[in-house]
C-alpha cells in the first residue's frame, strides 16, 4: 500500500502542494519563533563576551560587598595569576571648541586582556584618551586633537567644560565596544588613573576584575584559590567565572523579557498551525471524496480497510515530512536573512544566528504529527468507502451524519455557554473571566460553522444574480458541498477574526483613553516653568508657537491672583474670553462670579486676591483633576492684576505665566511628537516641559499603532495560510466539475464567464468568511476592551469601520487571486477535452 | 481568409437550396510523429437543412471528430465549414462560444445537464448565457411534446436517463438553432427508452422543421434518419437514402471488409 502512497503523492504532486503549502508556512513560523530567543542570546552573547574576551577568568562583585581596591589587591597577590585588569568605568562630560556631550569612560586593559580594536593612531598612555569611531565623525575628531573631560553632572556648557575639564589629547580611534554597559553613547578609553579623576564623587564603578593565568596556571585550581583569597578579603560573594561562563551569566540575567516575546510570538505560531491543520484537514477530505472510487476499487480487489487508512496517512506523512523539512529551512533562511541585515546595521552589528536543534526538531516533529493527525479523520472516512461504490456512480455528497450531529451540539453548547461567560467577563469588567468564555464561544462557533456558513453564503451569494448565469452558477456552486465550503471558510474566519478583534479593541480603548486624557489634562498641550535661559514665558511664546504647522490656538496663561486652598497659598490664573476655547472640554464657561476648580477641590466658593482686593466666586468644578484655579481676566482686572514675584519667593513658580496650546485633531502621532520636538527648541524649553492631553494621546497611539502593525502582521501569516485555502478548495472543485465546465463551455458560456463564475465562487466564500469574522471581531474586540479597561474608563463601542472595511476588501481581492490559478486552468480546457472524459 | 474563395466555394456547394452544415476539404490531424493520427482527411460533406442524418462507421473513423468540427466545439486544421450557409472557419474562441449559444444545439452521451440547475433552468441554460428572453409558446410546446411539463422542477438527480436524455432534447430545441448535434445521444439508454427519444428527435425534424446531425455506431438508431453518411478511417465512403437497419449492416459490414 505504500506503493499507492507514493504513486498518489507522485502522480498528484499538484494537488498536494497547497497542504505542503500550508504546513510549511506554519512550521516556518514555529521554527522561527523557537529561534528568535536562541538567536537574541547568541547575539548577546556576541555583545556581552566583547568585554571580557581575552581574559581567562572574571571576578563580578556580588549583592553585599561591591568591589574596590582592596580586592584587586586580593586578586593581584593569588598565586597562579598573571596579568589583571580592574575594569573602571564612570559616566563623563565632554566638550569639543564648539559641542558638548555626555558619555562613557572606560580604563583600558594591560596588554593580553586587552580587547579594543584600534583603528587609528595610538592606544591611550597617561593623559590621552581614545574615542569610539561614531562619536570621531560625528564630531569632528582625529587623534592629535584636544577634547575637554569632566565628570558629567548638572548642565555642561561648552564653556564650563573648558574652564573646569581636563584637556586631553586624542590618542586613536578605536572600534565601538558592543559591550552593553558603553553601547549606545560616546565611547572613550584612557589609560592609567584618569578614571579615578573624572569619574566624579563616588569614584568610578569597578565593573569586574578580569585576568589571565600565569604560565602554567590551572584555571579550576585559581578560580578556588581566588574564592578563597577573596572571601579573607571581605567579598565573599563575589563570584568568579571563566569568560565563557560569565558571558552565560550575564546573558541569563538578561533574557527575561525575551523568553516573553517567544510565549507571545507561539501564540501567534499556534494559531497559524491550527488554520494549517484545518487546510490539511479539508484537503485531505476533498481528495478523498475524489477518489471514492479508486479506493473502492482496490477495497474490491481485496484491500482491507487498515490499509485503505494507512495508504492515506502514509500520503500525509510524505507530505508532512517534505513540508515541515521545507518550512524549517525557509525559517532558518528568514532568520539568516534578518541576521544579515542586522550584521549589516552599526547599532547591531554584533547579531547572531543560532539555530538550536530543539527549534529544528519541534519545528519538524509538530509539522510531521499536524499533518498526519489533521489527515486522521479524512483517513478514517476512506475506511468507510464500500467496495460497491466502484461499481455504482458517485452519489452527490450528503450531510448530516451521526458525528455531525455531535459536533453541532457541542458546538452550539460552547457557543452559548461561553458567550455568558464572555457578557459577564465583560459587565464585571475582568479579562480573566471574559478571556475564556470568549476562547470557548470562539471554537464554539467554528464547531458549528456548517450552521451559518452555508446559509450566509447563499444570501450573500442572491447579490450575484445580477451577473446573469455565471453569478447564479458561482452562487449555487459555493455551496454546493456545504462542509467544504464551511471549512475553508471557517479556515479563513480565524484570521480574520482575530485582526479585526484586535482592531476594533484598539480602537475602542484609543477612545476609551481619550475620554480619560480629557478628565486628566485640561488642554492639548500647555508649556510650563522657565525657558532654558531661565527666563519666564512672554506673549512672543504664544506668537513663536502659531508660526508651527498642526498648532490650531496658542495663548500664555498669566497669574490673576492668589487663593488658600485648604490651607495651602496657590497661584489662580486668568483666563481672556477667546482663551476659553483652549480648553479641552468646550462645556466650560467662566463670568464675572465664578472660579474655575479642578475636579475634587470639594469647595463652593473661593476668595481670590489680587493687588487692589479680594473678591469671593462661585466654585465650578472642571472633570480635569489637574487644571490650576481659573478666573476670567475681568475678575483678574477687577481685583488687581498682581506682578510677576521676585524669583526668590516662595509664590514664583505658581505664578509663572503658562502657555497652553491647542494642536490640529488630525494630526498624527508622528508628527505631534515631531511638533513637540521643533516646539520646544522654539521657545527654548527641554521636551519634558510640554506635556497634555495631545502629548499623551500621540503617545498612547504611537504604542497602540505599532502593537496593531505587529499583531496584524503576525496574524496575516495564518489569513495567508487560509487563502491557500481558499485556493485549494476551488481548484481541486475545478478539477471535480471538470465535464461540467466543459459541457457550460459547449453550450455557450465564453472562457471569460467561465473564468468570472470561479473567481465569484472564491469571492463569496472568502468574503463571506471576512463578514463574519469582522462582525465577530468588532464584538470580540468591543467585549475585550470592556473587560479589560472597563474597571478605569467608560468603554464605548467604537468600530473602526474603514479598517474593517479594508480587511473585507483584503479578503475579497485575495479571493479573486486564490482563483487565477484554478480558472486558468479551467478555462485552458477545450470542451471537447472535458466531455472526452466521460 | 477572402471573401472572393469564400463565395466561390458557397456557391461551389452541391446544388441544394439550404445547407444545415457543410465542410469542404476539412483536415484534422492529432499527435505528431508516431502518435499521428489523421482523423479527418478532406472532408467535403452537406447536411441538407430540415432533414435528420446519421453519420455512421467503425469506432475510430473519425465520427466525433468530424462533429465536433462541425458544431465549433473544435477547430480543423485546414479546409472550411459552414453552419446554415455562414462560414465559421477561422472564427475565435468567443465567437465559436456564441455561435454555440445560438445558432447549435446539443445532445450528448452522457453529462449532458448541469447537477445544480433544474430542469427548466437546463433548458432555458443556453438563453440565458446570451441574455436572450425564452419564447414562452415555444417552450411550452417543447416540453409539453418531450412530455416534461411535470419534471420542469426537478434537478437531474431525480430524473430517469431517458428523461435527461429528453430535458436535453428540449434544451437543444429551444433556440431553433440551424443545426442540433447529437453525439450517440442514445447510447447509455436501454432500448426502449432510446426508441423514445430517437422517436422524439425525428417528430421535432418532421414537425418542427429542425435539421438534425447525429453520430452512431448503432444500425437501429440510424434507421431513424432520412440519411446516413458512412464514414471510414476519416474519409466519407458512401451514403444511404432513407434506409433500413439491414441495408445498414450491410454497408457496415462491407466497410469492414
Ligand atoms: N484528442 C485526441 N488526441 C489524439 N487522437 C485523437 C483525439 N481524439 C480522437 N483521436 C483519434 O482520432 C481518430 C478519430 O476519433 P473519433 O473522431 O473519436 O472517432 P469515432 O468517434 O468515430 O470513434 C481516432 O483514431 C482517435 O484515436
Ligand atoms: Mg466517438
Amino acid at each position: 500500500m505504500l506503493q499507492v502512497a507514493l504513486a498518489q503523492v507522485r502522480q498528484h504532486a499538484r494537488r498536494f502542494i497547497a497542504v505542503g503549502l500550508a504546513v510549511m508556512m506554519a512550521v516556518g513560523f514555529l521554527t522561527a519563533t523557537l529561534m528568535v530567543n536562541a538567536s537574541t542570546e547568541a547575539s548577546l552573547g556576541n555583545s556581552i563576551g566583547a568585554g571580557f574576551r581575552n581574559a581567562d577568568l572574571v571576578v563580578t562583585e556580588g549583592p553585599e560587598a561591591p568591589l574596590d581596591s582592596p580586592a584587586v589587591d586580593a586578586v593581584k597577590s593569588t598565586d597562579g595569576v598573571g596579568a589583571v585588569y580592574a575594569q573602571e568605568m564612570g559616566w563623563i562630560a565632554f566638550g569639543t571648541s564648539t559641542e558638548s556631550g555626555y558619555g562613557a569612560l572606560q580604563n583600558t586593559a594591560p596588554a593580553g586582556l586587552d580587547n579594543l580594536e584600534l583603528l587609528s593612531g595610538k592606544l591611550p598612555g597617561d593623559g590621552e584618551v581614545a574615542l569610539d569611531a561614531g562619536t570621531a565623525e560625528k564630531r569632528g575628531l582625529a587623534a592629535g586633537d584636544t577634547i575637554e573631560l569632566a565628570p558629567a553632572g548638572g548642565l555642561v556648557a561648552a564653556e564650563d567644560l573648558a574652564a573646569a575639564g581636563t584637556g586631553l589629547t586624542v590618542s586613536g580611534i578605536v572600534k565601538a565596544s558592543k559591550d552593553p554597559f558603553m553601547m549606545g553613547q560616546p565611547q572613550f578609553f584612557t589609560g592609567g588613573e584618569l578614571v579615578q579623576h573624572l569619574a566624579g564623587e563616588g569614584g568610578p564603578q569597578l565593573r569586574s576584575i578580569q585576568l589571565d593565568l600565569a604560565a602554567g596556571g590551572d584555571a579550576t585550581a585559581v578560580k578556588s584559590a581566588l574564592a578563597g583569597a577573596l572571601a579573607d578579603a571581605g567579598f565573599a560573594d563575589a563570584t568568579v567565572n571563566t569568560a565563557e561562563e560569565q558571558t552565560k551569566a550575564v546573558v541569563a540575567s538578561f533574557t527575561g523579557g525575551t523568553d516573553q516575546l517567544t510565549v507571545v510570538l507561539l501564540a501567534f505560531a499556534l494559531v497559524a498551525l491550527l488554520v494549517s491543520a484545518l487546510v490539511v484537514a479539508n484537503t485531505f477530505s476533498v481528495l478523498i471524496a475524489q477518489r471514492t472510487r479508486e479506493l473502492a476499487l482496490l477495497r474490491c480487489i481485496g484491500a482491507d480497510r487498515k490499509q485503505i487508512r494507512n495508504s492515506v496517512l502514509a500520503e500525509a506523512l510524505l507530505v508532512g515530512v517534505g513540508a515541515s523539512i521545507v518550512g524549517v529551512l525557509g525559517a532558518v533562511g528568514l532568520m539568516a536573512g534578518i541576521v544579515a541585515v542586522l550584521q549589516a546595521q552599526p547599532d547591531t552589528e554584533f547579531a547572531a544566528l543560532a539555530v538550536p536543534p530543539v527549534a529544528v526538531a519541534v519545528g519538524l516533529v509538530v509539522g510531521i504529527l499536524l499533518t498526519v493527525l489533521a489527515a486522521l479523520a479524512p483517513a478514517r472516512a476512506a475506511t468507510r468507502v464500500a467496495p460497491l461504490a466502484a461499481l455504482r456512480p458517485a452519489d452527490e455528497a450528503r450531510a448530516g451524519n451521526a458525528k455531525g450531529k455531535v459536533r453541532l451540539a457541542v458546538g452550539v453548547a460552547l457557543t452559548v455557554g461561553g458567550a455568558v461567560v464572555l457578557a459577564l467577563g465583560a459587565v464585571s469588567a475582568n479579562l480573566l473571566i471574559a478571556l475564556p468564555g470568549g476562547m470557548l464561544s470562539f471554537i464554539g462557533l467554528l464547531l458549528c460553522a456548517t450552521l451559518f456558513v452555508p446559509p450566509l453564503v447563499t444570501a450573500v451569494g442572491a447579490l450575484a444574480k445580477p451577473a446573469g448565469v455565471p453569478g447564479k452558477l458561482a452562487a449555487v456552486n459555493a455551496v454546493r458541498n456545504p462542509g467544504r465550503t464551511s471549512a475553508t471558510a471557517t479556515a479563513l474566519l480565524i484570521g480574520v477574526t482575530l485582526v479585526a478583534m484586535m482592531m476594533t479593541g484598539a480602537q475602542t480603548s484609543r477612545t476609551a483613553f481619550d475620554g480619560q486624557l480629557g478628565a486628566e489634562y485640561p488642554v492639548d498641550l500647555s508649556v510650563g516653568d522657565l525657558t532654558l535661559e531661565g527666563q519666564p514665558l512672554d506673549v512672543s511664546a504664544a506668537a513663536t508657537a502659531m508660526n508651527y504647522d498642526g498648532i490650531a490656538a496658542a495663548g500664555l496663561i498669566t497669574n490673576g491672583g492668589h487663593a488658600e486652598v485648604h490651607g495651602a497659598r496657590t497661584g489662580v490664573y486668568q483666563l481672556a474670553p477667546e482663551q476659553l476655547d483652549l480648553l479641552q472640554d468646550k462645556t466650560l464657561v467662566l463670568d464675572g462670579n465664578t472660579v474655575l476648580m479642578p475636579q475634587g477641590s470639594e469647595l463652593k466658593t473661593l476668595t481670590v486676591t489680587g493687588s487692589k482686593g479680594s473678591k469671593e466666586l462661585t466654585v465650578v468644578e472642571a472633570d480635569s483633576r489637574t487644571l490650576p484655579p481659573l478666573i476670567s481676566s475681568a475678575v483678574a482686572a477687577e481685583i488687581g492684576v498682581p506682578k510677576l514675584p521676585a524669583a526668590e519667593s516662595e509664590d514664583y513658580y505658581t505664578s509663572l505665566p503658562q502657555l497652553w496650546v491647542s494642536v490640529d485633531r488630525d494630526l498624527d502621532a508622528w508628527a505631534l511628537l515631531d511638533l513637540r520636538s521643533q516646539l520646544a527648541a522654539g521657545l527654548d524649553v527641554n521636551e519634558y516641559q510640554i506635556s497634555g492631553a495631545a502629548v499623551e494621546r500621540a503617545a498612547f497611539n504611537q504604542v497602540i499603532d505599532v502593537l496593531l502593525l505587529v499583531v496584524t502582521g503576525l496574524l496575516a501569516v495564518a489569513v495567508l495560510i487560509a487563502l491557500v485555502g481558499v485556493a485549494n478548495t476551488l481548484s481541486l472543485s475545478v478539477l471535480e466539475r471538470t465535464q461540467e465546465s466543459s459541457l457550460l463551455r459547449a453550450l455557450g458560456l465564453t472562457k471569460s464567464q467561465l473564468r468570472g463564475m470561479l473567481a465569484l465562487e472564491a469571492v463569496l466564500i472568502a468574503g463571506v468568511a471576512a463578514l463574519i469574522g469582522a462582525v465577530l471581531g468588532a464584538v470580540y474586540g468591543w467585549l475585550g476592551a470592556q473587560s479589560a479597561l472597563g474597571a478605569f474608563a467608560a468603554v464605548v463601542p467604537d468600530v473602526p469601520w474603514l479598517q474593517l472595511l479594508a480587511v473585507l476588501a483584503v479578503a475579497v481581492v485575495a479571493g479573486l487571486l486564490a482563483s487565477v490559478m484554478p480558472a486558468r486552468r479551467a478555462a485552458r480546457l477545450s470542451p471537447v477535452e472535458g466531455l472526452a472524459t466521460v | 481568409m477572402t471573401t472572393k474563395t469564400e463565395q466561390s466555394l458557397v456557391g461551389a456547394a452541391p446544388g441544394r437550396a439550404a445547407s444545415a452544415a457543410a465542410t469542404r476539404g476539412l483536415n484534422k490531424i492529432y499527435g505528431t510523429g508516431d502518435t499521428r493520427v489523421h482523423a479527418l482527411k478532406n472532408v467535403d460533406a452537406n447536411f441538407d437543412a430540415g432533414k435528420f442524418t446519421a453519420i455512421m462507421g467503425p469506432s475510430g473513423s473519425g465520427k466525433s471528430t468530424l462533429m465536433h468540427c462541425l458544431a465549433g466545439l473544435d477547430t480543423a486544421d485546414s479546409g472550411n465549414i459552414w453552419i446554415g450557409g455562414t462560414e465559421i472557419t477561422g472564427l475565435n474562441d468567443s465567437q465559436l462560444t456564441k455561435l454555440r449559444r445560438e445558432r447549435v444545439g446539443f445532445v450528448f452521451q452522457a453529462f449532458n445537464l448541469v447537477p445544480t440547475l433544474t430542469a427548466e433552468q437546463n433548458i432555458t441554460l443556453p438563453i440565458s448565457l446570451a441574455n436572450g428572453t425564452v419564447d414562452k409558446e415555444w417552450f411550452g410546446y417543447v416540453t409539453k411534446t418531450l412530455g416534461l411539463t411535470d419534471r420542469l422542477a426537478h434537478r437531474p438527480h431525480e430524473l430517469s436517463g431517458g428523461q435527461q436524455q429528453r430535458v436535453a432534447v428540449a434544451r437543444a430545441l429551444l433556440t431553433r438553432p440551424d443545426v442540433v448535434f447529437g453525439d450517440e445521444p442514445t447510447g447509455n439508454l436501454d432500448s426502449k427508452v432510446g426508441a423514445e427519444v430517437l422517436s422524439l428527435l425525428r417528430r421535432s425534424c418532421q414537425e418542427m422543421g429542425q435539421s438534425i446531425i447525429m453520430v452512431t455506431h448503432d444500425p437501429v438508431a440510424a434507421s431513424y434518419a432520412d440519411r446516413v453518411v458512412l464514414m471510414n478511417d476519416g474519409a466519407l465512403v458512401g451514403e444511404l437514402d432513407r434506409p433500413d437497419t439491414d441495408t445498414i449492416l450491410a454497408s457496415l459490414a462491407k466497410l469492414g471488409a
